[in-house]
């Protein structure tokens, strides 16, 4: 099986504090962030990777695994440790974060999906840092393939792969023809929630994300990573989503102290108006 | 300029020189090995956080063995073993870095992986023969056989042509038969290859005893005692090793036969300078600790980090921990640069790296106070930790005085040239007008720092005043007591002070001076700053080291000691 896995790094969400608005409020300021891939991404390389061996000798690679990120040079730091961790190839298509948006994304990623005929693309089921959770719909409209998205589980058949997704009260469970989308939760992680047709159901994952090995780590140096111009896979640069302005939240104001019920109630009722 | 031949920064400092270039630019990794330290980083992390316990393994004394398999198979035992020999073939600053990292993590873990890399294999990384590369390196590299150095005895530790294991060769001259024992020899209970270093003369020969370094294999009858209970390091083995009849090929001598004071020596330069790093590691997990208590505890309606004397402290730790951390990488950039003479540098490191430490595991166990003294928090542990970098690899005082007196070499060959010249006016001449030359430079103007950034123009002035005072006391010294300076520990000692502080100056002042190129003066702020408390500190200590010289009560000191000696007590009760 070919799988095609989307990446995208994102500013690092345990200092989201560092992120800085201009007082203009017409960008973020990316200067000085530290980047980390999305998580729902590296969710997705997990699954990918589970869904190409036998879970028993991880290190024997069953099918391809493909990674794709949007970015400028620095973004192939993101592709490097995805190829460490087992990744077969990867491909930059080079330009910028802001000139892009879900609808862009979409159908480069389709263009690309053309030339390369991945089998699945597995992607997270959005960005932590935008939260638009667009790009696998569109993708799955644009070559008019089917989609699973928020899968918890992803089980292959002959053919076709089995995906549950949890939902209120249940899990609802689905079959998808391949080629298709598959856009992952969290729970894609948990030690059961991925089996290839080689690995035996009894097989138990690690919780979490592989790491890689250092020794792989220098052996990724010698894997492909081709850069592509985004204008050889969408002549039509144009967006649909503009952003108007960007404003931080408000900073939080102090508490108060009550000195008894009475004075709660009272401003609850009139104060906070909850009441 | 005949004192210039030195390869050495500071050796060259000693002569009153400031060969600036060869610590500025400061040094970085290269973008590729920046690259793949980071995912190397980022690897470690993501393996400790889900599989170590530091405080279990303090508790019971071991680091679980499946524990060690996972750091094998993540690749931490063959750091700088060269990809030919199967390892990941990091640069000096990498392995650095990475030791930095694992110091932070686990005190037990990061003592196991240097004594097998930074200590255990490196002779054979520096002298093997490529036979004997390639009949080892691999299985190092895989951590599928682990390496210790075996050079303590218990009548020689830092004293090492005081060494009794004997090496005799068989009539035959096939193999060496190793008799003798060795003490703490860390990773002792389970290492598969030991550098041993034995006796090849009879201990009669008198003053020059002549020391082998060799391979021995567990194999050829490598005996070990039981694990030691220590202070600290509880998770690592420490053991006596015995020697009975080992029967050692002689294809596995290692080095030259008789120059395994020259293994020893090189080896334990590289491993000093991975006790830095481990140290810098331990204080920087330190200071998060630090800064996290301070904002958290709260004493008179206020968090204790807005108190003066906090503020004092935490300040004080920065200030040094930056300083450490810029010695470290700029010795680790000259090793990679191929200075091959950094003796002096990595003793300092290791000197300074083990007293920052000891100072920043206090300073915070004593802002944490009640917790801090507390088995369920971390400080206890990490103090106990802590203190054997103070210790192995050299002692403090012995490297001060190695420090010292290898540092006064250069001046001293220089003088006796001198005196030699005198006696042959003519032959002389060009050596005298040199040595005038130079002399005159440092009477009338001192060496300059002409690289250092304008903003640092202070910090600049005081590193090349006491340059110059470095210089003139080394020659007056020299002068005044000739060879007898290598009984003069006391000076020695305030020598050793003062090349410590002008060591840790300049890194700063490089460091800075790279940060403000980069990133203007308000992007360097926080370094700029930093290096302005630290040499103000460095300038009171090297003020009173230069005082020192001339006016002190050492040999009262010496007396009073004497006197105790025979007393064997503390002389007095009240009651």
């Amino acid at each position: 099986m070919k799988i095609l896995v989307p990446l995208k790094r994102v500013a690092d969400p345990d200092n989201a504090n560092k992120v800085k608005i201009p007082a203009a409020g017409d960008k973020i300021e990316t200067t000085g962030l530290e980047w980390k891939p999305n998580p729902f991404d590296e969710y997705a390389l997990e699954a990918a990777l589970r869904l190409t061996e036998n879970g028993q000798t991880p290190k024997v690679r069953a099918g391809e695994v493909v990674v794709v990120t949007f970015g400028p040079k620095e973004t192939e730091q993101t592709l490097r440790a995805a190829l460490a961790t087992g990744a077969d190839r990867a491909i930059r298509i080079d330009t910028t974060d802001d000139k892009l948006d879900g609808d862009l994304v979409a159908r480069a990623l389709a263009a690309l999906i053309e030339k390369e005929k991945p089998d699945v693309v597995v992607m997270g089921k959005q960005a932590v840092d935008g939260d638009s959770n667009q790009v696998g719909q569109i993708l799955a409209e644009l070559l008019d393939w089917p989609m699973a998205t928020f899968a918890a589980t992803i089980k292959e058949e002959a053919g076709a792969l089995v995906v549950s997704r949890e939902v209120d009260g249940g899990v609802a469970t689905m079959r998808v023809k391949l080629p298709a989308i598959v856009t992952v939760d969290l729970r894609i992680v948990a030690p059961t929630s991925v089996y290839s047709t080689k690995t035996a159901a009894t097989f138990k994952y690690n919780d979490g994300v592989r790491f890689a090995a250092l020794p792989a780590i220098m052996a990724a140096k010698k894997k492909l990573l081709v850069e592509i111009k985004l204008a050889d896979l969408a002549a039509d640069q144009a967006l649909k989503v503009e952003y108007k302005a960007f404003q931080a939240p408000p900073a939080r104001k102090a508490g108060i102290k009550v000195k008894d019920v009475t004075e709660l109630v009272t401003r609850l009722k009139n104060e906070a108006k909850v009441l | 300029m005949p004192p210039m031949i030195e390869q050495s920064f500071m050796k060259a400092l000693f002569h009153g020189v400031i060969a600036e270039d060869m610590i500025f630019p400061y040094p970085e990794l290269p973008s590729d090995d920046r690259e793949n330290t980071a995912m190397i980083l980022d690897s470690v992390r993501r393996y400790f956080a889900a599989n170590v316990d530091a405080a279990k393994i303090d508790r019971e004394h071991a680091i679980p063995p499946e524990v060690m398999d996972g750091l094998k198979s993540l690749g931490l035992f063959g750091l700088q073993i060269p990809t030919d020999h199967d390892g990941i073939g990091l640069s000096a600053s990498a392995y650095a870095r990475v030791m930095q990292e694992v110091g932070g993590l686990d005190g037990s873990i990061a003592v196991t992986l240097g004594a097998h890399q930074s200590i255990g294999l490196k002779g054979i990384l520096l002298f093997g023969t490529p036979e004997q590369k390639r009949k080892y390196l691999p299985k190092l590299a895989t951590g599928e056989w682990t390496a210790a150095f075996a050079l303590t005895e218990p009548s020689a530790g830092s004293d090492a042509a005081a060494i009794k294991t004997r090496a005799e060769l068989s009539a035959d001259g096939s193999h060496y038969v190793l008799n003798g024992a060795k003490i703490w020899i860390t990773n002792g209970g389970f290492a598969d290859v030991f550098t041993v270093f034995a006796r090849t003369s009879s201990m009669e020969e008198g003053a020059k005893p002549k020391i082998t370094a060799f391979i021995v294999e567990r194999g050829m009858g490598v005996k070990n005692g039981p694990n030691e209970h220590k202070l600290g390091i509880r998770g690592s083995s420490t053991t006596e090793l015995f020697f009975d009849d080992v029967k050692v090929p002689k294809e596995n001598v290692l080095g030259e036969v008789g120059r395994g004071f020259k293994v020893a020596m090189e080896v334990l330069n590289s491993g000093r300078l991975g006790l830095a790093s481990g140290s810098l590691g331990m204080c920087e997990v330190l200071l998060k600790l630090a800064l996290e208590r301070v904002n958290e505890r709260r004493a008179f309606g206020r968090a204790i980090g807005e108190f003066g004397l906090i503020k004092d402290k935490v300040s004080a730790m920065l200030a040094q921990t930056y300083a450490l951390e810029s010695m470290t990488y700029l010795t680790a950039g000259i090793v990679d640069g191929k200075v091959s003479d950094y003796s002096l540098e990595s003793a300092i490191c290791k000197v300074f790296g083990s007293e920052t430490l000891w100072y920043v595991v206090n300073d915070t166990l004593q802002i944490a106070a009640g917790i801090g003294y507390m088995q369920d928090y971390p400080y206890e542990r990490m103090m106990r930790d802590a203190r054997i970098n103070l210790i192995f690899e050299g002692t403090n005082e012995i490297l001060r005085c190695f420090i010292a007196l290898s540092g006064m070499q250069g001046p001293g060959k220089a003088l006796s040239d001198v005196v030699k010249a005198m006696r042959e006016p003519i032959k002389g001449f060009g050596l005298l007008s040199d040595f005038a030359v130079r002399k005159a430079r440092s009477v009338l103007g001192r060496e300059r720092l002409t690289r250092a950034h304008p903003l640092l123009s202070r910090e600049a002035v005081i590193f090349e005043e006491f340059t110059g005072e470095l210089a003139s006391n080394t020659e007056l010294v020299l002068r005044k007591h000739g060879k007898e300076i290598a009984e003069m520990q006391f000076t020695q000692k305030r020598i050793a002070e003062m090349s410590i502080d002008l060591f840790a100056i300049a890194s700063c002042i490089a460091r800075t001076t790279r940060a403000i190129e980069r990133r203007g003066e308000e992007g360097a702020r926080r370094e700029i700053d930093l290096t302005s408390i630290f040499t103000t500190a460095a300038q009171k200590r090297l003020r009173q080291n230069v005082h020192d010289f001339s006016r002190n009560d050492d040999e009262l000191r010496k007396a009073v000691a004497s006197r105790a000696y025979t007393d064997r007590a503390y002389p007095f009760d009240i009651v």
